[in-house]
């Protein structure tokens, strides 16, 4: 597919089900759903066997052991025990439509044991927690396009989202520090961190096989030692790196000395520090391993509560070693050789033998994905309820209960354990989350966003966001939102919304995908491989004898593997790559970095391998094996790649691009030639695209949810880029084309106006409508709803069912339902509220499992929006523009074959916003429709000897118009044929979703504030627009003291209160009230200031309500306002 | 107590015709029935649109 086509038009098939679905929409859902996968399949069980048994002793003196064990998650279905259900299934489009939880079951066992005796087992059901959609928990998983049709879903569905309470949610994807490899950082923010802490460290976070994370930091002390920070329960604590080096494993002092110094004996300074470092442990009187073990234990003790207290310090500081301090290691050793890597590495960096990496660099970075981050969660949620349980067992064995380990026991404990079924849909609904560790994340809200269905761009460009994290958002420094070089072909570069998320909410291009866990059997060989391709494998506890300064060491997943001698390096990646792309012994998904040995400084030199989960990496075509290969972020900046082959340098470019469009995302690949734009259009084309009115879905009637806007006459643009066809988007046209005429003609298309023919408007120029919908829940189980039969007029608009007949016509005040309340015992008749006129679209009731939920159903409206003056809409080149007028058609100008534009735009638009591509668009479309043909609009098809301009010119000529598209027009008003030649042709228009029915605000008197009596703000209620200070000053700068008072205070908060002129307060006056007859109405008023004792100065005046607030309220804290007035 | 169902029994009895979104099958409900469908047990139940005549002004 190199051209797109109209075949669509003519094909007799369309909109019948392909076979299979769309490999490239697929791919926006599959990140989303294999980590999920992932979790279901392997992660879960993981996370569980990771969770720290509950231990703890009950006052019996039993010492009882808790686990949870084998948990497993299911389908969604059908509760046990209701009955007449045909299919047991539930699937996603009941959930959206009853506003359900798309959730499944999620067994276990819990397991225990008394005083370390036989284990015991319970099963137990944990609740139901939501399950993504197409995951292999989802019965749409697997399903052809056939079969999701029927399943009332779209034939592309990829999935991806969760279903909370009838909303598609979806975890972000964040960018985070990639895992498993110490970054060289310099953050000023360390100097505080304790006395003589220094800006220099090096950070790693580990992420372990359940993908928990902790981040461990080697902080450089100016006195020349390293402390290593980790964090516990948010708290962070700072250990000598030597303490924790000596903890890991019982070596000697001259071992460790050796090990750290290896490669470095030449380096004075640093085996001082060294020396030192050591000798302070001495000082301090910790000598050996134990030593170490048993004063790290003694001092974490404390803090890590989890720990059962007849623990031995040596137990707890293995408990810190494992669950703190580099959690991707298991074995010590290997903990001890990657501490003296990043050690090595934070002298070389202290010293400025290399550069700092930094970690805003995408290099550094991966994702952190919808699954995995759903494990964390539930993995501590878990955690949580083993304590929660352990508290009950603690309870009932206090109270006359008693606790004796039996099954039970344990079973009535468990009762008022709970589940974990609300936390998880709250952290979904919500997106933020409550965890006492934090995560390793840096934000605890925002993790979830709904993806908004607004048209197809809209939502599909949600699924390829990732976002830097919104503690960035926040800061001053525009570091971490540069765009830099490494992003090239992982992070598009145009789709980034402009304002408070510029930079840091970025998507992913087109070609970038993101890794999956790989397969276990195969990591297992991959030193075994590199050891056979002539890497020297690390052996511990004895000196090396190697060279270790002329050597590469290679990590494989933040484990140091090897040594690879340097002459031998280049040839040895070479092979890797070969064994890369042939997939078989390592996987192809494998990140090859080697960072060079240099004379200058630079990055840290080594030998890395990754292959974990969450990686963003891209296919590029290896010129050597003639193979596309996928290469990552950080693999990136060490290899040569070309665009094209003119470009290649023999014995220097490795690798070519697959296409020339591959650093572009989704949206701007359906961006018209974005390569003639001025490059800020193309972004805001990307906003734009996403803000329009189009076709948001097909399956219209099991639609419930949010507002969905729906363009009614939309067309399939003449002039569209190849990735338009790609990814079928002709199913969900979002557009219209339009006759354009670039003139400057009525005067009523001034600064971005522009003006609408109204008869084209008559034919159904851009009509739209929005359908919303509206659940009802009854009050009470035994309400109902059903007409009032007492009040006949009812029946005009509403059924004997209590709702609007469909098709109806609702306006404000009319019965939109009717239902009998059994709170009250009477019917109750709820009226429709809304200025606007609604349709009614559908009506559905509802029904749960559950056998006490109230009555429930939703109406659904439609409201026709058709294009009125105030409404927004935008070509495709980032040209936005407010409709100012509907013109007569007969006045508009007219061509000489009688043409009359759809819309008129001003010229007076493209000098300075520069968007060639909507002129070059106007003469493609206009030659599309002479010819019948499309063009092609992806970029880069043109260049300076071959320009746009001239082909279409010339099919333009071929067509019998003039070459640069322009035309003689004559003028609609008195038939003149105009001097000008006027630029005429086809443009596709996009309507923008922002019209002025939502937003029109108007106000002479309403509600006001009770406090201050002022007018309320806000559209919704009635309220005003501000009138503030700036406007003040203009009106005051105008001398219009009448308007000021008008707007200020008679359209305010306008009062009338007595004041004594004689000791000019507003607080002594009151009125005395005299009766003077017992009867009510005989009573005599007097005004009297109770400040003077007589009533002879008080006279009423006019004030603003919030001046006498203010007096009352200084009043309050003794300070009386003293007023002069002057007799008038 | 003022129970709908003795006084007015004439609307209450009336039943609705509903669709079942599973089965497409048509249901008559009643005001106080469970919203279920007799065929498949479905739970979303579709109103008919009505056979009414709507008039709006051409406008």
């Amino acid at each position: 597919m190199d051209t797109p086509s109209l075949r669509n038009l003519t094909n007799l098939k369309y909109g019948v089900p392909a076979k299979e679905q769309n490999f490239i929409l697929q791919q926006l859902g599959a990140p989303h759903v294999s980590s999920f996968n992932y979790m279901v399949n392997k992660g879960l069980n993981d996370a569980v066997s990771e969770l720290f048994p509950v231990e703890f002793t009950i006052p019996s003196g039993e010492r009882i052991s808790l686990r949870i064990e084998d948990v497993s998650l299911n389908h969604p279905t059908v509760p046990l025990g209701v009955v007449g259900v045909k299919t047991q299934q539930i699937f996603p489009a009941e959930c959206r439509q009853r506003n359900a939880t798309y959730s499944g079951k999620l067994n276990g066992k819990v397991s225990w044991s008394v005083n370390d005796g036989p284990r015991l087992y319970i099963n137990q059901d944990f609740g139901n927690i939501p399950i993504m959609v197409k995951s292999n928990r989802c019965h749409l998983n697997e399903m052809t396009p056939k079969q999701l049709v029927a399943h009332n879903e779209h034939e592309q569905e990829w999935g991806g989202y969760f279903i909370i309470k009838g909303h598609e949610k979806l975890i972000r994807m964040l960018l985070m520090t990639r895992r498993n490899y110490p970054v060289a950082i310099k953050r000023g923010g360390w100097k505080g961190r304790g006395e003589l802490f220094s800006d220099i460290g090096v950070q790693i976070r580990c992420v372990n096989n359940s993908q928990t994370s902790v981040t461990n930091t080697l902080h450089f002390v100016t006195d020349g030692t390293v402390k290593l920070m980790f964090a516990h329960l948010k708290l962070l604590y700072y250990v000598p790196v030597m303490m924790i080096l000596k903890a890991t494993c019982d070596y000697t002092d001259q071992y460790i000395y050796k090990k750290l110094i290896e490669g470095f004996e030449d380096d004075s300074y640093y085996s001082d520090c060294i020396q030192n470092m050591m000798r302070n442990l001495h000082m301090e009187g910790l000598h050996s391993h134990a030593d170490c073990k048993g004063y790290l234990g003694k001092m974490f003790r404390v803090k890590f509560i989890e720990c059962p207290e007849w623990f031995t310090e040596v137990e707890v500081t293995d408990y810190v070693l494992k669950s703190c301090i580099l959690i991707h290691l298991k074995s010590m050793k290997d903990k001890f050789n990657m501490l003296v890597f990043m050690i090595q590495k934070l002298f070389a960096y202290a010293q400025d033998n290399c550069k700092t990496e930094g970690a805003d660099a995408v290099m550094v970075q991966e994702l952190l994905l919808g699954g995995n981050l759903y494990l964390q969660v539930l993995k501590e949620r878990l955690q949580t309820w083993l304590n929660y349980l352990r508290l009950n067992i603690l309870k009932n064995a206090k109270s006359g209960v008693g606790f004796s380990g039996t099954e039970k026991d344990m079973a009535r404990s468990i009762k008022f354990t709970g589940g974990i079924e609300s936390i998880m849909e709250k952290f979904l609904a919500t997106g933020s989350i409550n965890s006492p560790s934090g995560l390793g994340l840096m934000q605890d809200s925002g993790l979830a966003i709904v993806a908004e269905n607004i048209n197809r761009m809209r939502y599909m460009s949600h699924f390829r966001a990732v976002h830097r994290g919104s503690f960035f958002q926040e800061m001053r420094t525009t570091e971490a939102r540069q765009l830099l070089p490494d992003a090239w072909g992982f992070i598009c570069p145009v789709h980034t919304p402009d304002g408070t998320p510029c930079g840091l909410l970025n998507h992913l291009t087109m070609n970038c995908i993101v890794t999956n866990m790989p397969d276990e059997d195969i990591l297992k060989n991959i030193p075994s491989t590199l050891t056979e391709l002539g890497m020297v494998p690390v052996k511990n506890s004895q000196v090396s004898t190697l060279r270790v300064k002329e050597y590469y060491v290679t990590q494989l997943d933040g484990k140091v593997i090897g040594y690879v001698h340097s002459d031998i390096a280049n040839k040895l990646v070479n092979k890797l790559r070969c064994l890369k792309i042939k997939g078989e012994e390592v996987p192809n998904t494998l990140e090859i970095v080697l960072v060079p040995k240099k004379d200058v400084a630079g990055q840290y030199p080594g030998l890395f391998l990754f292959t974990g989960p969450a990686r963003m990496m891209r296919p590029v075509y290896n010129l050597l094996y003639q193979e596309i290969e996928f290469v990552g972020t950080f693999e990136q900046i060490y290899l040569d790649i070309c665009v094209t082959p003119q470009e290649i340098y023999k014995g220097v470019t490795t690798h070519m691009e697959v296409d020339k469009n591959s650093f572009l995302s989704n949206l701007s690949l359906l961006i018209p030639m974005p390569d003639c734009n001025q490059s800020p259009r193309n972004m805001y084309q990307c906003q734009m695209g996403k803000q329009t009115m189009g076709t948001p879905c097909l399956n219209w009637n099991s639609q419930a949810g949010s507002k969905l806007y729906r363009l009614q006459t939309p067309a399939s643009p003449l002039f569209r880029p190849v990735h338009y066809d790609k990814i079928g988007l002709d199913e969900f046209p979002m557009g219209t084309n339009a006759i354009v005429a670039v003139i400057s003609y009525t005067g009523y298309d001034m600064e971005d106006a522009m003006i609408i023919n109204k008869s084209s408007y008559e034919r159904g120029f851009c009509h739209g409508s929005i359908y919303k919908s509206e659940l009802i829940e009854l009050d009470d189980v035994n309400s109902y709803f059903c007409r009032d039969p007492s009040i006949p007029e009812l029946a005009d608009t509403l059924d004997a069912d209590g709702f609007p007949y469909i098709g109806k016509l609702l306006s404000k005040g009319d019965p939109l339902y009717c239902y009998y309340s059994a709170d009250g015992s009477k019917y109750e008749v709820r009226r429709f509220k809304d200025k606007e006129n609604y349709y009614v679209n559908s009506v559905r009731k509802y029904s749960t499992f559950s056998a006490r939920a109230k009555p429930t159903a939703s109406i659904t409206f439609r409201i026709t929006r058709n294009p009125t003056v105030g409404d927004k809409f935008a070509s495709r080149a980032g040209q936005k523009g407010i409709c100012s007028q509907k013109w007569p058609s007969e006045d508009l100008p007219f061509t000489e074959t009688g043409l009359v534009p759809d819309i008129v735009f001003n010229p007076h638009g493209f000098p300075s916003r520069m968007t060639i591509a909507m002129m070059i668009e106007i003469m493609a479309g206009k030659s599309a429709a002479l010819h019948g043909l499309v063009h092609d609009a992806s970029p880069f098809k043109f260049d300076e000897d071959n320009t746009a301009i001239d082909y279409f010119g010339r099919l333009l000529e071929a067509g019998g118009y003039n070459y640069y598209g322009t035309e003689t027009m004559y003028s609609g008003i008195d038939g003149r044929e105009m001097t000008v030649q006027i630029f005429f042709g086809i443009v596709h228009y996009q309507r923008l979703r922002h019209m002025v029915s939502d937003k029109w605000q108007v106000r002479s008197t309403g509600p006001t504030d009770i406090l201050t009596r002022q007018p309320v703000g806000g559209r919704k209620r009635g309220g005003g627009v501000r009138f503030g200070e700036m406007e003040r000053d203009s009106l005051i700068s105008h001398g219009t003291s009448f308007l000021l008072q008008d707007r200020l205070l008679h359209c305010s908060d306008r009062t009338t209160a007595l004041i004594c002129t004689s000791c000019g307060t507003l607080l002594g006056p009151m009125i005395m009230v005299t009766q003077i007859a017992d009867k009510p109405n005989m009573s005599e008023t007097k005004e009297m200031c109770r400040l003077c004792g007589h009533g002879d100065n008080v006279v009423e005046i006019q004030i603003p309500y919030i001046f006498k607030y203010f007096v009352t309220q200084l009043a309050s804290v003794n300070i009386n306002i003293k007023i002069s007035c002057n007799q008038t | 107590m003022s129970d709908p169902s003795t006084k007015d029994s004439a609307t209450t009895k009336t039943p609705m015709v509903y669709i079942c979104g599973e089965c497409h099958s048509e249901n008559e409900i009643r005001p106080r029935d469970p919203i279920r469908c007799r065929e498949c047990g479905y739970r979303i139940m579709y109103k008919k649109r009505t056979k009414r005549l709507i008039v709006f002004d051409a406008r």
